[in-house]
Protein backbone atom coordinates (compact mmCIF):
# COMPACT_ATOMS: atom_id res chain seq x y z
CA UNK A 1 0.00 0.00 0.00
CA UNK A 2 1.32 3.51 -1.13
CA UNK A 3 1.85 5.85 1.87
CA UNK A 4 0.23 9.60 0.06
CA UNK A 5 -1.95 9.96 -2.80
CA UNK A 6 -0.87 12.40 -5.91
CA UNK A 7 -4.05 14.72 -7.03
CA UNK A 8 -3.36 16.86 -9.58
CA UNK A 9 0.52 16.81 -9.08
CA UNK A 10 0.43 17.17 -5.25
CA UNK A 11 1.04 14.61 -2.43
CA UNK A 12 -1.19 14.08 0.18
CA UNK A 13 -0.10 12.19 2.94
CA UNK A 14 -1.86 9.57 3.72
CA UNK A 15 0.50 7.20 6.01
CA UNK A 16 -1.88 7.72 8.93
CA UNK A 17 -4.40 5.04 9.22
CA UNK A 18 -6.79 7.60 11.07
CA UNK A 19 -6.57 9.75 7.33
CA UNK A 20 -7.02 6.27 5.52
CA UNK A 21 -10.32 5.74 7.44
CA UNK A 22 -11.70 9.06 6.89
CA UNK A 23 -11.27 8.82 3.36
CA UNK A 24 -12.84 5.94 3.31
CA UNK A 25 -16.03 7.05 4.89
CA UNK A 26 -16.03 9.89 2.93
CA UNK A 27 -15.90 7.78 -0.13
CA UNK A 28 -18.49 5.79 0.99
CA UNK A 29 -20.69 8.85 2.28
CA UNK A 30 -20.45 10.27 -0.92
CA UNK A 31 -21.08 6.99 -3.23
CA UNK A 32 -24.51 6.56 -0.50
CA UNK A 33 -25.63 10.36 -1.78
CA UNK A 34 -24.82 9.79 -5.36
CA UNK A 35 -26.71 6.12 -5.15
CA UNK A 36 -29.81 7.63 -3.63
CA UNK A 37 -29.74 10.78 -5.71
CA UNK A 38 -29.54 8.83 -9.67
CA UNK A 39 -32.82 6.90 -8.09
CA UNK A 40 -34.78 9.77 -6.96
CA UNK A 41 -34.16 11.29 -9.69
CA UNK A 42 -33.77 9.15 -12.61
CA UNK A 43 -35.62 5.74 -10.99
CA UNK A 44 -32.48 3.95 -12.39
CA UNK A 45 -33.28 4.70 -15.97
CA UNK A 46 -30.52 4.92 -17.55
CA UNK A 47 -29.22 6.32 -14.25
CA UNK A 48 -27.13 3.37 -12.58
CA UNK A 49 -23.84 3.85 -14.97
CA UNK A 50 -23.54 7.70 -13.74
CA UNK A 51 -22.60 5.46 -10.06
CA UNK A 52 -20.03 2.93 -12.61
CA UNK A 53 -18.61 5.51 -13.31
CA UNK A 54 -18.25 7.21 -9.93
CA UNK A 55 -16.74 4.09 -8.57
CA UNK A 56 -14.36 3.92 -11.24
CA UNK A 57 -12.98 7.14 -10.61
CA UNK A 58 -12.95 6.76 -6.57
CA UNK A 59 -10.57 3.72 -7.27
CA UNK A 60 -8.74 5.43 -10.33
CA UNK A 61 -7.89 8.85 -7.83
CA UNK A 62 -8.14 7.16 -4.40
CA UNK A 63 -9.03 3.82 -3.69
CA UNK A 64 -6.75 2.36 -6.26
CA UNK A 65 -6.55 -1.94 -6.51
CA UNK A 66 -6.93 -1.52 -10.41
CA UNK A 67 -5.16 1.34 -11.70
CA UNK A 68 -1.56 2.85 -11.17
CA UNK A 69 -3.50 5.21 -9.28
CA UNK A 70 -4.86 5.20 -5.64
CA UNK A 71 -3.80 4.03 -2.62
CA UNK A 72 -3.65 0.13 -2.85
CA UNK A 73 -1.29 -1.03 -5.57
CA UNK A 74 -2.87 -2.70 -8.42
CA UNK A 75 -4.27 -6.17 -7.25
CA UNK A 76 -2.94 -8.44 -9.89
CA UNK A 77 0.14 -7.63 -8.77
CA UNK A 78 1.87 -6.76 -12.18
CA UNK A 79 3.29 -3.78 -13.35
CA UNK A 80 1.10 -2.17 -16.40
CA UNK A 81 2.61 -2.48 -20.23
CA UNK A 82 4.19 0.35 -21.63
CA UNK A 83 2.15 2.61 -23.82
CA UNK A 84 3.94 3.62 -27.08
CA UNK A 85 1.37 6.46 -27.54
CA UNK A 86 1.95 9.72 -26.92
CA UNK A 87 -0.28 10.96 -23.77
CA UNK A 88 -3.46 13.36 -24.22
CA UNK A 89 -2.51 16.91 -23.53
CA UNK A 90 -5.49 16.39 -21.81
CA UNK A 91 -3.73 13.86 -19.44
CA UNK A 92 -0.86 16.10 -19.06
CA UNK A 93 -2.08 19.43 -18.68
CA UNK A 94 -4.07 17.83 -15.38
CA UNK A 95 -0.49 16.23 -14.55
CA UNK A 96 -2.32 12.51 -14.72
CA UNK A 97 0.18 11.47 -17.33
CA UNK A 98 3.18 9.50 -15.45
CA UNK A 99 5.40 6.83 -17.56
CA UNK A 100 5.69 3.73 -16.56
CA UNK A 101 9.14 3.70 -15.58
CA UNK A 102 11.03 0.02 -14.60
CA UNK A 103 11.44 2.00 -11.21
CA UNK A 104 7.89 1.73 -10.70
CA UNK A 105 7.89 -1.97 -10.59
CA UNK A 106 9.04 -2.33 -6.56
CA UNK A 107 5.15 0.68 -6.64
CA UNK A 108 3.36 -1.71 -8.47
CA UNK A 109 4.13 -5.08 -7.03
CA UNK A 110 3.00 -6.53 -4.11
CA UNK A 111 5.07 -8.42 -2.03
CA UNK A 112 3.85 -11.45 -0.04
CA UNK A 113 3.08 -9.92 2.93
CA UNK A 114 0.65 -7.33 0.74
CA UNK A 115 -0.77 -10.61 -1.39
CA UNK A 116 -1.97 -11.89 1.90
CA UNK A 117 -3.50 -9.08 2.97
CA UNK A 118 -4.92 -8.89 -0.17
CA UNK A 119 -6.27 -12.72 -0.56
CA UNK A 120 -7.75 -11.93 3.21
CA UNK A 121 -9.33 -8.59 2.21
CA UNK A 122 -10.78 -10.39 -0.78
CA UNK A 123 -12.63 -12.98 1.44
CA UNK A 124 -13.60 -10.78 4.30
CA UNK A 125 -15.44 -8.33 0.77
CA UNK A 126 -16.84 -11.22 -0.56
CA UNK A 127 -18.39 -12.63 2.71
CA UNK A 128 -19.99 -9.46 2.78
CA UNK A 129 -21.41 -9.46 -0.86
CA UNK A 130 -22.58 -12.95 -0.08
CA UNK A 131 -24.68 -11.64 2.69
CA UNK A 132 -26.41 -9.09 0.48
CA UNK A 133 -27.20 -11.78 -2.58
CA UNK A 134 -28.92 -13.46 0.17
CA UNK A 135 -30.53 -10.59 1.67
CA UNK A 136 -31.85 -10.37 -1.85
CA UNK A 137 -33.17 -13.48 -2.70
CA UNK A 138 -34.77 -13.82 0.71
CA UNK A 139 -36.72 -10.65 -0.52
CA UNK A 140 -37.68 -11.98 -3.74
CA UNK A 141 -38.77 -15.01 -1.35
CA UNK A 142 -40.95 -12.93 0.53
CA UNK A 143 -41.95 -11.27 -2.66
CA UNK A 144 -43.68 -14.75 -3.91
CA UNK A 145 -44.53 -16.11 -0.33
CA UNK A 146 -45.86 -12.57 1.00
CA UNK A 147 -47.21 -10.35 -2.00
CA UNK A 148 -49.04 -7.70 0.80
CA UNK A 149 -45.89 -7.44 1.98
CA UNK A 150 -44.09 -6.23 -1.03
CA UNK A 151 -47.17 -4.06 -1.96
CA UNK A 152 -46.87 -2.35 1.32
CA UNK A 153 -42.89 -1.30 0.57
CA UNK A 154 -43.75 1.45 -1.51
CA UNK A 155 -41.21 0.51 -4.27
CA UNK A 156 -41.76 -1.23 -7.42
CA UNK A 157 -39.73 -4.26 -7.33
CA UNK A 158 -37.62 -3.81 -10.77
CA UNK A 159 -36.40 -0.52 -8.79
CA UNK A 160 -36.04 -2.27 -5.81
CA UNK A 161 -33.47 -5.43 -7.12
CA UNK A 162 -31.56 -2.96 -9.65
CA UNK A 163 -30.88 -0.55 -6.60
CA UNK A 164 -29.47 -3.53 -4.81
CA UNK A 165 -27.66 -4.85 -7.52
CA UNK A 166 -25.62 -1.44 -8.13
CA UNK A 167 -25.10 -1.69 -4.53
CA UNK A 168 -23.41 -5.16 -5.12
CA UNK A 169 -21.52 -3.74 -7.59
CA UNK A 170 -20.46 -0.90 -5.90
CA UNK A 171 -19.22 -3.18 -3.31
CA UNK A 172 -17.84 -5.87 -5.50
CA UNK A 173 -15.31 -3.34 -6.81
CA UNK A 174 -14.73 -1.18 -3.65
CA UNK A 175 -14.64 -3.03 -0.89
CA UNK A 176 -11.32 -5.14 -0.83
CA UNK A 177 -9.34 -1.61 -1.31
CA UNK A 178 -11.55 -0.24 1.86
CA UNK A 179 -11.42 -3.57 4.25
CA UNK A 180 -7.38 -2.56 3.42
CA UNK A 181 -7.36 1.11 4.13
CA UNK A 182 -8.95 0.63 7.23
CA UNK A 183 -7.29 -2.17 8.58
CA UNK A 184 -3.70 -1.22 7.35
CA UNK A 185 -2.23 0.50 10.83
CA UNK A 186 0.04 3.33 10.66
CA UNK A 187 3.04 3.57 8.55
CA UNK A 188 6.30 4.54 10.02
CA UNK B 1 16.10 -8.64 20.80
CA UNK B 2 14.33 -11.67 23.03
CA UNK B 3 10.38 -10.88 22.35
CA UNK B 4 9.82 -8.16 19.33
CA UNK B 5 9.85 -5.52 22.09
CA UNK B 6 6.23 -6.13 22.64
CA UNK B 7 6.42 -8.56 25.80
CA UNK B 8 5.56 -11.33 23.21
CA UNK B 9 5.84 -12.95 19.54
CA UNK B 10 3.04 -10.83 18.16
CA UNK B 11 0.62 -12.19 15.86
CA UNK B 12 3.45 -14.62 13.76
CA UNK B 13 4.20 -16.36 17.49
CA UNK B 14 7.45 -16.04 15.88
CA UNK B 15 10.22 -14.13 18.02
CA UNK B 16 12.89 -12.43 15.41
CA UNK B 17 16.58 -10.55 16.00
CA UNK B 18 16.08 -8.54 13.19
CA UNK B 19 15.60 -5.22 14.62
CA UNK B 20 18.73 -5.86 16.53
CA UNK B 21 20.56 -6.96 13.63
CA UNK B 22 19.87 -3.78 11.42
CA UNK B 23 20.90 -1.05 14.33
CA UNK B 24 24.16 -3.18 14.24
CA UNK B 25 25.09 -3.10 10.79
CA UNK B 26 23.58 0.71 10.87
CA UNK B 27 20.87 -0.64 7.91
CA UNK B 28 17.30 1.07 7.47
CA UNK B 29 14.26 -0.36 6.60
CA UNK B 30 14.06 0.70 3.69
CA UNK B 31 17.70 -1.16 2.79
CA UNK B 32 17.12 -4.28 4.08
CA UNK B 33 13.28 -4.20 2.12
CA UNK B 34 15.25 -3.28 -1.24
CA UNK B 35 17.89 -6.14 -0.63
CA UNK B 36 14.91 -9.12 0.30
CA UNK B 37 12.86 -7.66 -2.60
CA UNK B 38 9.99 -6.40 0.18
CA UNK B 39 8.07 -3.58 0.97
CA UNK B 40 9.94 -1.53 3.76
CA UNK B 41 6.31 -1.64 5.89
CA UNK B 42 6.89 -5.56 5.57
CA UNK B 43 10.14 -5.12 7.62
CA UNK B 44 8.12 -3.33 10.42
CA UNK B 45 5.99 -5.83 10.46
CA UNK B 46 8.58 -8.64 10.83
CA UNK B 47 10.70 -6.82 13.47
CA UNK B 48 6.79 -6.40 15.68
CA UNK B 49 6.39 -10.36 14.67
CA UNK B 50 3.14 -9.62 13.22
CA UNK B 51 3.97 -11.26 10.65
CA UNK B 52 5.47 -14.54 10.00
CA UNK B 53 7.90 -14.49 6.79
CA UNK B 54 7.96 -17.03 4.13
CA UNK B 55 10.66 -19.77 4.25
CA UNK B 56 11.94 -18.12 0.94
CA UNK B 57 11.60 -14.41 3.14
CA UNK B 58 13.13 -16.12 5.81
CA UNK B 59 16.46 -17.12 3.69
CA UNK B 60 16.63 -14.12 2.32
CA UNK B 61 16.76 -12.29 5.67
CA UNK B 62 19.57 -15.23 7.28
CA UNK B 63 21.98 -14.65 4.16
CA UNK B 64 20.74 -10.74 4.02
CA UNK B 65 22.67 -10.70 7.88
CA UNK B 66 24.80 -14.07 7.00
CA UNK B 67 23.86 -16.01 9.49
CA UNK B 68 21.90 -18.71 10.38
CA UNK B 69 18.03 -18.30 9.94
CA UNK B 70 17.63 -20.10 13.75
CA UNK B 71 20.02 -17.08 14.80
CA UNK B 72 17.15 -15.03 13.71
CA UNK B 73 13.70 -16.42 14.14
CA UNK B 74 12.61 -18.40 16.76
CA UNK B 75 9.56 -19.93 18.17
CA UNK B 76 10.96 -19.24 21.93
CA UNK B 77 12.44 -16.31 23.37
CA UNK B 78 15.88 -15.50 22.56
CA UNK B 79 18.15 -15.67 25.55
CA UNK B 80 19.53 -11.82 26.29
CA UNK B 81 22.33 -11.03 24.64
CA UNK B 82 24.52 -9.91 27.71
CA UNK B 83 23.37 -13.36 29.40
CA UNK B 84 24.71 -15.33 26.41
CA UNK B 85 28.21 -13.62 26.83
CA UNK B 86 28.80 -13.01 30.16
CA UNK B 87 27.97 -17.06 30.41
CA UNK B 88 30.51 -17.57 27.50
CA UNK B 89 33.45 -15.16 29.02
CA UNK B 90 32.61 -16.44 32.30
CA UNK B 91 32.80 -12.97 33.89
CA UNK B 92 29.44 -13.09 35.59
CA UNK B 93 28.77 -14.72 39.18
Amino acid sequence: MRAELVLMGRRVDMARQGRRRALVVGIYAALAVLITAVWAFTRWHGGGVYVLWAVLIACRFFLGGYYRGGLVKPFQSRRPMREDAAPSLLALKLRMYRPVLDSDEAGLRNDERELRQRDRAHYLAYQAMGMTVVLVALMASMRIVLPPLRARMGMPADELYYGLAVITLTLFLTLPQAILLWTEPDMG
Amino acid sequence: MTDNGKGGPGESGLYNRIAVLRAELGVSRQDLADAVGVNYQTIGFLERGDYGPSLKLAFAIAEFFKLPIEAIFATEPFRPLSEQVYAKTGTRD
